[in-house]
């Protein structure tokens, strides 16, 4: 609930406005040669890392755009990009 | 009634205005301005409620709800706090959990029995045999406890809810409160003030005693000052204030709520309120810390604060013979005050030998009050309300006995630090001050004032717009020398007063009450430090100590400093409780907020309703789903076979699609190869997710170059735009995509006469040949109304899909039923629908799917295009390798055995285990048979295998079906097609 993000287009708004789309995992993989166990990896796992993620969140009750923050999970709160990237 | 004081400036009430209230069915009188509980006290009522566990009678104690002793019952309402709650005209109040009345309370015996309930003795008794413990609890429940609810009460009242954003959010409107907010508006920012209380004005507000400012100011009292402050903080713009509002939890980024309590001018009874800021101030000031002594909740006892308050504020002299027995200079201006206002003050009791106000002092000796230092009351009597009370010396060597009807009792100050906590701040115990004191604070919270330890009135409003800064600093309005000249003016005023530690008189604590609204003593204390538990947090929940409505105000403070002392160990550290949100008692229906009906309605519901159609609640939407209180409809369905009829289908989701890359986009979500998408023409295709399970079908059209039209289920209409976004987004593809489900209505006219009613009112040649099966077109009705006609056959018949704006739909249908009277065309609901397209076989997902049915299972494999890998199409791996599996579950169309005896849907296949489940299933009247789909195991899917199907309440007997082909109905499609 207290969750803020910021989006690139509204900027930082409520938590609730937004919907969560997973962590940050690259672009779909080639389907060509690929095997089943790389294709589940790709979809269903993931890091859950105990500290800073880059996730993916989507502006449903704004501007309707999907774009990834980084976010510590340990605190739920947002990062700044820059800082974290260093 | 009781006769109020009036010439006071600081009083809130208005003498001359009555309010009637009932109270135990008689009618009493009180005053505009007053609380329920004042208007109670004026009334002569001194015993507001009994005891959670022993029943002892209860009064006033504070004036700001710390405690139940005031919790009551209005208007039906349990608990309600009286001290809070403003008096109403007509209000109903009764007491609760009495048995006879509080006066006579029938089970007052239990007061005696303590020594039977010793700490947690409900932990350690009546759990062997286990079969005791239902018996015993119902007891308990029946003598204990607060108030109680019917399971089917309804609450009244309207419930609010909003969501303020704001630069600097402040949590008390007392001095340091509104210097802050000053401080920081006039740095530009936008801030809002939360007031507990109806006003502003918190330490300064009550009090008539000399404000001392610089000498310009002449001499102004602290009501003057408050009102003077009042009047600063009203007069700037940028200031929102919030009174009668409490402070009830502190989430991460300084998310701040609470809920106000609406005043008779407004809107709704109480509002949830949820602040965002930037920056928080928390000016929470102190409440008193409970002087613990034998008896010490008996009606007659009460605070400093709660005594001034009566008089000053509500006009009520709190008693005739007054003795005090305090800790902290408040008590010795209150009694000074109170015995200006004609209260008779037999004795004032400090615990402290020295450090008063010599000027306090000088004046008790101008009007010959005795001041015992180093005195303390040790014990209440009188069995109803007080008659004496025994002092004695704090080393317990000398005592006396006073009578009087009214205990003046505190031990000192506490600091409201809920509120830091909450949001994660640490505290740490102050030797000097004797307070918890906050010491590692949140980013961007603020504290001030009292909360620092504060006492002299100049002090307090100069931290106050220190803090104002600070937060105008975190907003980047304000510089960090501004900040540091202004501390240094606060070190030239005086700092922390010493505080006292005394928590207990010299007593053995057996009727000590260190809770009053579990029913706590320090007896309890000890006990349960003599089982083992050190901490204050465990004793607190062995005990129950400050779990009960009032959160920890009376005990929060002194809990932890006694059970320091009490352990006598060298090194102990002096530790608080948690505090938790809600920190006030908030009702739920508070939470709840204003319970808006969300659901949409179709630019035809309001026609449809006044045609008789039954409603129900589908997804978003209300439907029309009956037409008539035949819940088969075989009328609505018999009339599409065999004349015409129309449905509302304006719920089906409808995009445009449009770009350059509008295309690709498609291709990456539908299954099927959609370059093959014409104009003119219809295309049924399917969307998958990544494990191939199926989630919306629709028809798609091309309207021009990279232009496309596509419907989706009612069901998905709400997250197709995130879902084609979402499987793009790495893309950065160009095109873009409209939600048209809103702005365009869906009327479904079918029926072998639909052609010759749709003909009537447009101007084209809608023969088969020239618009047939599976086409689009796009015209104009009276030269005017666009519409996008497709010929589509969900119910399996010769059917019209008419796509209008919204704004046209009731126009259009309305010449549709004319153009049809000749026909007698009705209307038809969506359950008439489902029963036409499931006796087609055409599935709706969600019904004949449910979430691990893939694209295979449901037998549109057809739509499926293998060769467009580069699309990356969703769904398309997980596929490929679904397909390898023979044993997953299979849509399979079903006849019963018995005419007349179609199972329910969602009625189990079973053998020996669960095979399936079916999807829908009605006794057709089309076929004269009872049909259904159902979703098998594969190896049950061959046609001619019989099915055994479970239903619920089936008392053991089974129905059986058999497989059969599908579509039941018209299997060549000529109908649809004709």
């Amino acid at each position: 609930m207290a969750l803020t993000i910021t989006c690139p287009v509204c900027g930082k708004r409520n938590g609730y406005e937004f919907k969560y789309g997973g962590e940050e995992k690259g672009p779909r993989p080639e389907e060509k040669d690929l095997n089943p166990q790389a294709w589940c990896e790709y979809v269903h796992m993931n890091k859950c890392v105990a500290g800073v993620q880059e996730e993916w969140w989507f502006h449903k009750d704004g501007c309707g755009s999907w774009f990834t923050i980084l976010r510590d999970t340990t605190t739920n709160l947002e990062q700044e990009k820059k800082e974290a990237k260093k | 009634m009781m006769n109020r004081l009036d010439h006071m400036p600081t009083l809130k009430i208005d003498g001359f205005r009555k309010i009637g209230f009932i109270y135990k069915k008689k009618k009493y009188y009180g005053v505009e301005g007053d609380t329920v509980a004042t208007a109670l006290y004026a009334n002569g009522i001194r015993i507001f409620a009994r005891s959670l566990k022993y029943h002892r009678p209860r009064g006033l104690y504070s004036l700001d709800g710390e405690c139940s002793n005031t919790c009551m019952e209005v208007d039906n309402i349990p608990n309600v706090r009286c001290e809070n709650t403003l008096l109403k005209e007509g209000m109903v109040i009764k007491e609760q959990n009495v048995k006879g009345s509080a006066e006579n309370d029938m089970m007052s015996f239990i007061d005696k029995m303590d020594w039977m309930m010793p700490a947690g003795f409900y932990y350690n008794t009546m759990h062997k045999p286990a079969s005791i413990w239902p018996i015993a609890m119902k007891q308990i429940r029946k003598a204990a406890g607060l108030g109680t609810l019917s399971p089917d009460f309804e609450m009244p009242g309207i419930y609010d809810e909003i969501f303020p954003t704001t630069d600097v959010c402040i949590i008390g409107g007392g001095p340091s409160g509104m210097m802050a907010a000053v401080a920081a508006a006039k740095k530009g920012l936008r801030v809002i003030i939360m007031e507990a209380r109806p006003w502003l004005g918190g330490f300064f507000e009550y009090r008539s005693s000399q404000y001392k400012p610089g000498k310009d100011k002449g001499s102004q009292s602290l009501h003057d000052r408050a009102l003077e402050l009042d009047r600063e903080v009203n007069a700037l713009e940028n200031i929102r204030v919030f009174t009668h509002t409490s402070m009830v939890g502190a989430y991460n980024n300084n998310l701040i709520t609470g809920f106000q309590i609406g005043k008779e001018s407004d809107l709704f009874d109480q509002r949830y309120i949820e602040i965002r800021a930037k920056s928080v101030v928390v000016a929470t000031g102190c409440i008193e810390r409970p002087l613990i002594f034998d008896n010490n909740e008996r009606p007659g006892v009460m605070q400093i604060g709660c005594a001034l308050r009566l008089a000053n504020t509500y006009g009520l002299l709190p008693g005739q013979k007054a003795v005090f027995s305090i800790g902290h200079d408040l008590g010795l201006e209150a009694a000074l005050e109170l015995s200006s206002l004609g209260l008779n003050i037999e004795l004032i009791a400090d615990i402290r030998e020295d450090g008063q106000n010599p000027e306090l002092l000088q004046k008790l000796e101008d009007k010959n009050i005795t001041l015992l230092k180093g005195w303390v009351a040790c014990k209440a009597n009188g069995k109803k309300r007080v008659k004496n009370v025994e002092l004695s010396s704090i080393d317990g060597l000398a005592s006396k006995t006073v009578s009087c009807d009214l205990i003046v009792a505190s031990a000192g100050m506490t600091p409201v630090t809920g509120p830091v906590t909450i949001a994660q701040g640490k505290l740490k115990y102050d030797a000097h001050t004797g307070f918890f004191l906050a010491d590692k604070l949140p980013e961007k919270i603020h504290v001030t004032g009292r909360l620092l330890g504060l006492d002299n009135p100049l002090s307090i409003e100069t931290s106050g717009t220190i803090a104002g800064l600070q937060a105008a600093l975190d907003c980047e309005n304000c510089s960090i020398k501004e900040i540091g000249d202004i501390k240094k003016s606060l070190k030239n005023l005086p700092g922390p007063t010493r505080g006292t530690k005394l928590v207990t008189a010299p007593v053995k604590g057996r009727k000590s009450f260190i809770c009053f609204d579990e029913d706590t003593t320090i007896k309890n204390i000890k006990q349960a430090i003599e089982k083992g538990f050190d901490v204050p947090e465990l004793i607190k929940r062995f005990t129950s100590a400050g779990t009960g409505p009032g959160q920890g105000g009376i005990p929060g403070h002194n809990l932890p400093l006694y059970v320091a002392k009490y352990q006598a160990l060298p090194d102990i550290s002096i530790k608080p409780t948690t505090t938790r949100p809600p920190l006030v008692p908030t009702l739920l229906s508070t939470y709840a907020g204003t319970n808006h009906i969300m659901l949409k309605q179709t630019p035809m519901d309001k026609m449809q309703r006044e045609d008789g159609g039954i409603f129900r609640n589908i997804g978003v939407w209300q439907r029309a789903r009956y037409f008539s209180n035949d819940l088969t409809c075989k009328k609505e369905i018999e009339n599409i076979r065999s004349n015409v009829g129309m449905l509302d289908a304006s719920t089906l989701g409808k995009f445009r699609i449009h770009g350059p890359d509008a295309l690709k986009a498609l291709q990456r979500v539908f299954v099927s190869d959609m370059s093959k998408v014409q104009q003119g023409r219809m295309k049924y295709s399917a969307m998958c997710n990544d494990d191939g399970c199926v989630i919306d079908d629709g028809v798609i059209t091309k309207l021009g170059e990279n232009d496309y039209y596509f419907t989706t289920s009612t069901g998905r209409a709400g997250q197709t735009v995130e879902w084609i976004r979402y499987h793009t987004r790495y893309d950065k593809w160009n095109f873009h995509i409209v939600n048209l489900t809103d702005s365009m209505g869906v009327i479904n006219l079918a029926g072998p006469n639909a052609r010759k009613v749709l003909a009537k009112i447009v101007d084209m040649d809608i023969s088969n040949e020239a618009f047939g099966f599976s086409e689009y077109k796009e015209f104009n009705i009276k030269d005017c109304i666009p519409v996008r006609a497709m010929r589509l056959g969900f119910v399996g018949e010769l059917s019209y899909e008419l796509h209008v704006p919204s704004s046209y739909m009731l126009s259009v249908w309305l010449m549709l039923k004319d153009a049809g009277k000749e026909f007698r065309i009705q209307n038809f609901g969506v359950e008439a629908q489902n029963v036409l397209r499931m006796e087609k076989c055409h599935i709706i997902l969600g019904q004949e799917s449910e979430q691990r049915t893939n694209l295979l299972d449901v037998g549109l494999e057809f739509l499926w295009d293998r060769t467009k890998a580069d699309a990356k199409t969703i769904g398309a791996v997980a596929l490929s390798q679904a397909e390898k599996d023979k044993d997953r579950f299979k849509l399979v169309g079903f006849k019963m055995e018995e005419n007349g005896r179609a199972p329910h849907d969602g009625s189990l296949i079973v053998d020996e285990k669960v095979r399936g489940y079916v999807c829908t299933a009605r006794d057709s009247f089309s076929l004269n048979e009872a049909v259904g789909m159902a979703l098998v195991d594969g190896p049950l899917s061959k046609i001619g295998t019989r099915l055994e199907i479970y239903e619920d309440e089936c008392n053991g007997k089974r129905i059986y079906g058999k497989v059969v082909e599908m579509p039941f109905y018209d299997p060549e499609g000529s109908r649809m097609k004709m």
